[in-house]
């Protein structure tokens, strides 16, 4: 009955049914499309588009995420069971593993095999409303299907891979707190995998949006995954609420792509955006409407929120306050590159704007400039690690800006193995040392005995995210989004920013890990037994403290031979070993398949392509800096190709960093506490403070929009309470009293009721009266 | 002649239950006299089961097969559903009369204290009565001639005043039995009197050519005040204002069970009379496709004077039997909206007759449950050792932690009535909107909509009593009673409620089936609405998945 009457149905079982039948139509309808390259839409056993596709093998990609949503529920399940024991995190291990290999053969299927045309996989409809009569009958019909071409592969092979190897580091680093706690951490981990993998691999808008808001309610449960902490609590709130902030661009842009396209498939979106892209091609660019160029920079919105650009970007260090697992998956390498997603998927219509590219752009090199420089001044090496992320994806928000979407999602890619690695070190650290991040008071970590490792992978990742020459896969990518930059004639300011970036970048990177993996050994436990949060600066009297302050004889005292950091676990080592080797394994993709390596490839057999962009270069708007050899309109660097002068330059600027950080945090360095950087502190005068204090971005934000709204919100509040309160109580109150005027009606005398009765009648009768006269 | 037979077989296997019943309840041993529940509830089936047709030589005749010019062929479709769903409810409502009568001197024999005496035992009749008023009711649905409608509402009508009277011991009880009966006969005669001017002015008692003589004459003075009158008076049978005064003292006063009757039965009744006389004067004649502007006027005020009239006078109440009496009254001005809005464009959506039969059977459902749980609960014993009526709502404080399955019964079912979304109500209730809007009445929908909201006040009051409130140690609830027939119907009708949210595509079908308006067969003065669908008279066929 709900079905028939709302014309809503979102139920499983019909859609079965359904789902033969349309599979025959579309095989009509794609034989069609087939000829003018449109999406291959592979259904019931038939391929089409020139791709021969194993018989149930699209719909077999249906359950890459609904492996993790089983997970999802099984810990749930095991929750309620109150389940003590490691079950939970084993088995997420085993169906991430799964959904991992699936991805895999969907790769081999989509993207080797089928050579990245897209193909549809309908899983059931899942909404499906009609409004409107004549010509103005619309209907909103949103499938659970799965568009996937290349793009999706690349997502989904590092979102499920990385997901199984940190779900298996997180066996070990959350296993303080097996039984609920464990449940529920591994409950919202595969929910978060679910909802990546809808957004990742949704044909719609609106299953994008599904899974936008399923990651952002992961990321928001996991954060205050500490939930007896106020500041966890207090980052998950914030990165909640900005992240809202976002997510109105995001819905906003959607509804605002519905109703111009009348559709949210991107199929359908992309073949009706086609005039426009025709349009833009001839130079015509008044020809598209403006509501079609609002669009891509109401999406746009979205992204910055999710990817923490600025002015977003401020929730994302904060939550680091999150178990490290989580912030090494959902904060580095995953879920924040889900802006840039966006973008990559909704590029067509992102070349449809004037605007909409140079913002991401800008937006991009100013957040990876910033960011970086924030970094540099902080001290808890997760937060700079944070900062980092940051940063780095700016970088690729302006690598998609400068047309070299290639560029972005290599570094996506490279990104995402050594960030989270980074990140997954600093969390043995964390776990190990009693929750201590503070790189003042960590030094030497990888000469004490069972930090091989973890001090193995460190460098591994650090060399990467520095951009070390040649070696890393961290150079390769960025190499590519700086030759892009500067190879664009409009944009090599953006290639300067980014220049300056990579300097910093590799400057504070070492920071780390000469202050702490390196020079003399000596470290003291932090604030927490167990390793909860990281709030590094939190070093109240009550703490044990560690050699550095020996002199110090209070209550607490204690020294490092009292205090014993526990090396990692087998789980972890394994983890950070495969993801050092799978780091430098990436460079191998540089060299592989064509020109730009397999990454690039990936990415051009996408809705990202160049296509657009070299249309771009035609209307003359813009030169297309997509690195095609010998494509005309590049720019030159200081006389020579900027591509090839990238690689010499940004190594070299890598590489000064290193030096620069050499030099001032290792170099002679005897204690953890005092580095020679510390004597050019006076010199930079207040600003060092200032970077330290993230140049007071927080305290700005919360005097320009969280005071007045808190002040607004006490106004509302009272006129909420005297006025509408008031109008709703005298609303209620008139039935109230038109009932205590009818009451005495029903006196109970028999008479009484006939007479009025009688009376209804004749009054009702001089009403009829009344009408038919007048 | 034997089309007639056939167009009847549901009344006669009614009729031949009743006498059955009327004899074996005045047997001497318990265990026959016990049969009275049984061999009625078997008759409902039966007589069910033959209303759908679909037994093999048992052809349920058309009104165009009884008589091609003056059979029962407006609304050619609405007899296999309204007798259906009577069966279907009655056989809930039979649930529930379980122990109405009898009870103390059933006892009293059981203990040796008294005789078995026939003289004194009511069972027999009241279950006569009983199936008399549903045999009316199916009657009602058959008719095709107004002396026949009369006769029906009065067969209808008759049995209750005396089921009211005997339902309870008490004074309140013959009280309100009084009252009912002679308030009733009030109504009975402004709509013979109706009846006799229509008679007066077009010169048949058979609706279809009275129908003819309108639609080819239009609507004269006599015939308009014999339209309006009948109408008017029919509005007591279904508790609309300015009729509706003895329903709270009424249901007050008759035993829970019986309310639950009356809530169904003349309302039912009602509603199909009120149907066959609004198709008589022809949905189409008026501007816009609606009935006479006159008779449209009256009905639109009375529609909106009796869910306000009703909502608000709920609002007072403490006793929740009064409550849901005026509930009843706020609901059946529910359902003159979808008279109001008509047969419009047929669809089940845009047709005001199609839910307005829908809705007959949601709040039938629904209604017995609340009803239902009253029933089921008792208070202290009086003299003559019969339990008090549970009414207060502070009796039901606590309901849902000291009686799970019928405090839960209370809610849900209360909710249906308030229209929640995923119950039945709400789905009873959107096609009363949607049939209404499509017929252009908005400001009836302004209306329906904002009683919806309050009728939420009382309502909630209700479901808070029985879910967020602490049981309390005054209560006058004694215990559950030991009548096992009447859990098992508020349950089925709790059940039904959520049922047929789900699964009720069936039943909305037939509504829309039976809706069907046949009032373009004669000659009229303007081409039929494009809408309406073709129904050719012989096309009646079973209702579709019905049958309890």
């Amino acid at each position: 009955m709900v079905a028939d009457m709302l014309a809503w149905v979102p139920s499983f079982a019909g859609s079965v049914a359904a789902m033969a039948q349309h599979g025959a139509e579309a095989v009509r309808g794609a034989a069609q499309e087939a000829a003018s390259h449109g999406p291959a839409v592979e259904a019931a056993g038939a391929g089409v588009g020139g791709i021969a596709l194993p018989g149930m093998g699209s719909k077999l990609y249906g359950l890459i995420p609904l492996l993790p949503l089983l997970g999802c529920a099984v810990c749930g399940l095991l929750a309620a069971l109150k389940v003590k024991s490691k079950l939970p995190a084993w088995m997420t291990v085993v169906l991430l593993g799964a959904s991992f290999i699936l991805t895999a053969v969907m790769f081999n299927d989509v993207s080797v095999k089928g050579h990245g045309a897209p193909v549809v996989s309908h899983l059931f409809e899942w909404i499906r409303v009609h409004w409107g009569m004549g010509e103005r009958a619309t209907s909103l019909v949103a499938n659970f299907a799965f568009y996937i071409d290349s793009l999706t592969c690349l997502w989904m092979l590092f979102v499920t891979g990385l997901g199984t190897l940190i779900a298996l580091y997180a066996s070990e680093y959350m296993s303080h707190d097996v039984g609920a706690g464990y449940c529920r951490f591994f409950a919202a981990f595969n929910l978060f995998v679910f909802s990546m993998a809808c957004l990742v691999m949704g044909d719609n808008l609106l299953l994008l949006y599904l899974g936008w808001e399923g990651v952002g309610l992961c990321s928001y449960l996991l954060i205050g995954y500490f939930y007896k902490k106020p500041s966890a609590v207090a980052a998950a709130k914030k990165a909640f609420i900005v992240n809202r902030i976002g997510d109105l661009g995001l819905a906003l842009g959607v509804m605002l792509a519905f109703v111009h396209f009348g559709s949210l498939e991107y199929s359908v979106i992309f073949e009706k955006a086609g005039p426009y892209i025709a349009a833009m091609k001839a130079g015509r660019l008044e020809e598209i409407p403006a509501i079609v160029q609002l669009i891509p920079v109401l999406l746009m919105v979205g992204a910055f929120g999710k990817s923490a650009q600025l002015p977003l970007y401020v929730w994302l260090p904060d939550a680091m306050e999150g178990p490290t697992p989580v912030s090494a998956l959902i904060h580095a390498a995953t879920m924040v590159t889900a802006g840039v997603y966006l973008v990559a998927r909704a590029y067509p219509l992102f070349l449809l704007s004037e605007i909409a590219l140079p913002i991401v752009a800008w937006t991009g090199a100013l957040t990876a400039l910033l960011a970086a420089t924030i970094g540099m001044a902080q001290f808890d090496i997760k937060r700079i690690m944070a900062y980092s992320t940051v940063s780095q994806l700016g970088y690729m928000f302006a690598g998609l800006g400068v047309l070299t979407s290639a560029g972005a999602g290599f570094h996506v890619f490279t990104h995402a193995f050594f960030k989270a690695m980074l990140f997954l070190s600093c969390g043995a650290v964390m776990h190990g040392f009693a929750g201590q991040l503070d790189l003042r008071k960590l030094s030497g970590v990888g000469k004490v005995p069972g930090w091989r490792i973890v001090s193995m992978a460190m460098l591994v990742g650090c060399l990467n995210l520095a951009g070390f020459p040649v070696i890393t896969a961290g150079y390769w990518s960025k190499d590519m989004i700086l030759g892009g930059a500067f190879a664009n004639p409009h944009m090599q300011a953006i290639g300067w920013i980014l220049l300056v970036t990579a300097g910093l970048t590799a400057y504070y990177t070492f920071r780390v890990y000469f202050r702490v993996f390196a020079g003399p050994v000596e470290y003291e436990p932090g604030d927490e037994l167990h390793a909860h949060g990281d709030d590094g600066h939190g070093h109240d009297g009550h703490a044990p403290e560690g050699r550095a302050t020996t002199g110090h004889a209070s209550e607490g005292h204690a020294t490092s031979e009292h205090f014993h950091p526990h090396a990692p676990g087998w789980a972890i080592n394994t983890v950070l070993a495969v993801l050092a080797v799978s780091a430098f394994a990436v460079i191998g993709l540089r060299f592989i398949g064509g020109h730009e390596g397999w990454a690039a490839d990936m990415v051009e057999q996408s809705t990202a392509r160049y296509e657009g962009a070299a249309a771009y270069e035609m209307a003359g708007g813009h030169a297309a800096g997509s690195g095609h050899a010998g494509a005309s309109g590049h720019a030159l660097f200081f006389g020579f190709d900027a591509h090839k002068a990238m690689m010499v330059v940004s190594g070299i600027v890598g590489l000064i960093g290193i030096a620069a950080a050499f030099y001032l945090h290792y170099a002679g360095r005897t204690t953890a506490a005092r580095a020679k950087a510390d004597a050019l502190l006076p010199a930079m005068g207040p600003v060092a403070g200032w970077a330290q204090h993230k140049w007071y971005v927080d305290e700005l934000y919360d005097f320009l929009i969280v005071k007045p709204l808190w002040v607004l919100s006490n106004i509302f509040h009272l006129i909420d309470k005297l006025l509408v309160d008031g109008l709703v109580n005298v609303l209620g109150w008139i039935p109230r009293a038109m009932g205590g005027v009818l009451r005495p009606s029903q006196s109970g005398l028999l008479h009484n009721y006939a007479v009025g009765m009688a009376g209804g009648i004749a009054l009702l009768l001089l009403i009829v009266v009344l009408v038919t006269r007048s | 002649m034997m089309e007639r037979v056939t167009y009847l077989y549901p009344e006669i296997a009614l009729f031949i239950t009743t006498c059955i019943v009327m004899i074996v309840g005045l047997s001497r041993e318990l265990k026959h006299r016990k049969l009275c529940a049984p061999i009625s509830g078997l008759g409902l089936l039966a007589a069910g089961v033959l209303a759908t047709g679909l037994v093999p030589g048992f052809h349920v005749a058309t009104g165009a097969e009884v008589d091609p010019t003056a059979g029962q062929i407006l609304l050619p479709n609405l007899v296999p559903y309204a007798k259906v769903l009577v069966a279907g409810v009655g056989i809930l409502l039979l649930l529930l009369q379980a122990g109405t009568v009898d009870r103390v001197e059933e006892a009293r024999i059981a203990s040796g204290r008294a005789a078995f005496n026939p003289l004194r035992s009511n069972r027999a009749e009241y279950y006569a009565f009983f199936l008399f008023s549903l045999t009316g009711l199916m009657l009602c649905a058959s008719a095709d001639d107004l002396i026949w409608l009369f006769l029906a509402l009065e067969l209808t009508s008759l049995p209750t005043y005396i089921m009211v009277t005997m339902s309870t011991s008490r004074h309140s009880s013959q009280e309100a039995g009084v009252k009912y009966f002679f308030l009733g006969a009030l109504g009975a005669a402004v709509f013979l009197y109706g009846f006799t001017l229509l008679y007066g002015a077009t010169g048949s008692t058979n609706l279809n050519q009275i129908h003819h003589a309108i639609a080819a004459g239009g609507l004269s003075g006599l015939s308009l005040a014999g339209m309006l009158l009948a109408l008017l008076g029919v509005c007591f049978k279904i508790a609309a204002v300015p009729m509706h005064f003895y329903t709270a003292d009424v249901y007050q006063g008759a035993a829970s069970s019986v309310s639950a009757f009356l809530a169904f039965v003349p309302k039912t009744a009602g509603f199909i009379a009120i149907l066959l006389l609004a198709s008589c004067a022809g949905w189409t004649h008026g501007a816009g496709d609606s009935l006479p502007d006159a008779l449209r006027t009256v009905l639109w005020v009375i529609a909106a004077l009796t869910m306000t009239v009703g909502n608000v006078l709920a609002i007072w109440q403490n006793s929740v039997k009064r409550i849901l009496a005026y509930s009843s009254i706020a609901h059946s001005g529910y359902m003159l909206v979808g008279v109001v809005a008509g047969p419009g464009g047929g669809t089940f959506a845009t047709s005001g007759i199609a839910a307005v039969l829908f809705y007959l059977l949601c709040y039938g459902v629904m209604n017995i449950g609340t009803f239902g749980v009253l029933a089921c609960l008792e208070g202290r014993a009086g003299a003559d050792g019969e339990p008090a009526e549970i009414e207060s709502l502070d009796d039901l404080r606590g309901l849902c932690q000291r009686h799970p399955v019928l405090g839960w019964t209370m809610v849900i079912c209360t909710l249906s009535l308030l229209g929640l979304p995923p119950l039945l109500g709400f789905f009873g209730k959107v096609p009363l909107f949607t049939s209404a809007i499509s017929a252009g009445e908005i400001p009836l929908v302004v209306v329906l909509g904002l009683n919806s909201a309050i009728a939420a006040f009382y309502y909630l009051r209700i479901v808070g009593s029985c879910l967020l409130e602490k049981p309390e140690t005054t209560t006058g609830i004694v215990r559950v009673t030991p009548f096992g027939s009447r859990p098992a119907g508020a349950l089925a009708s709790a059940a039904g409620v959520i049922v047929l949210a789900i699964f009720g595509n069936g039943f909305m079908a037939a509504s829309e089936k039976a809706a069907a308006y046949d009032g373009g067969h004669v000659e009229k003065k303007e081409p039929r609405a494009a809408g309406v669908p073709e129904t050719a008279p012989q096309a009646l066929g079973p209702a579709k998945a019905e049958g309890h």
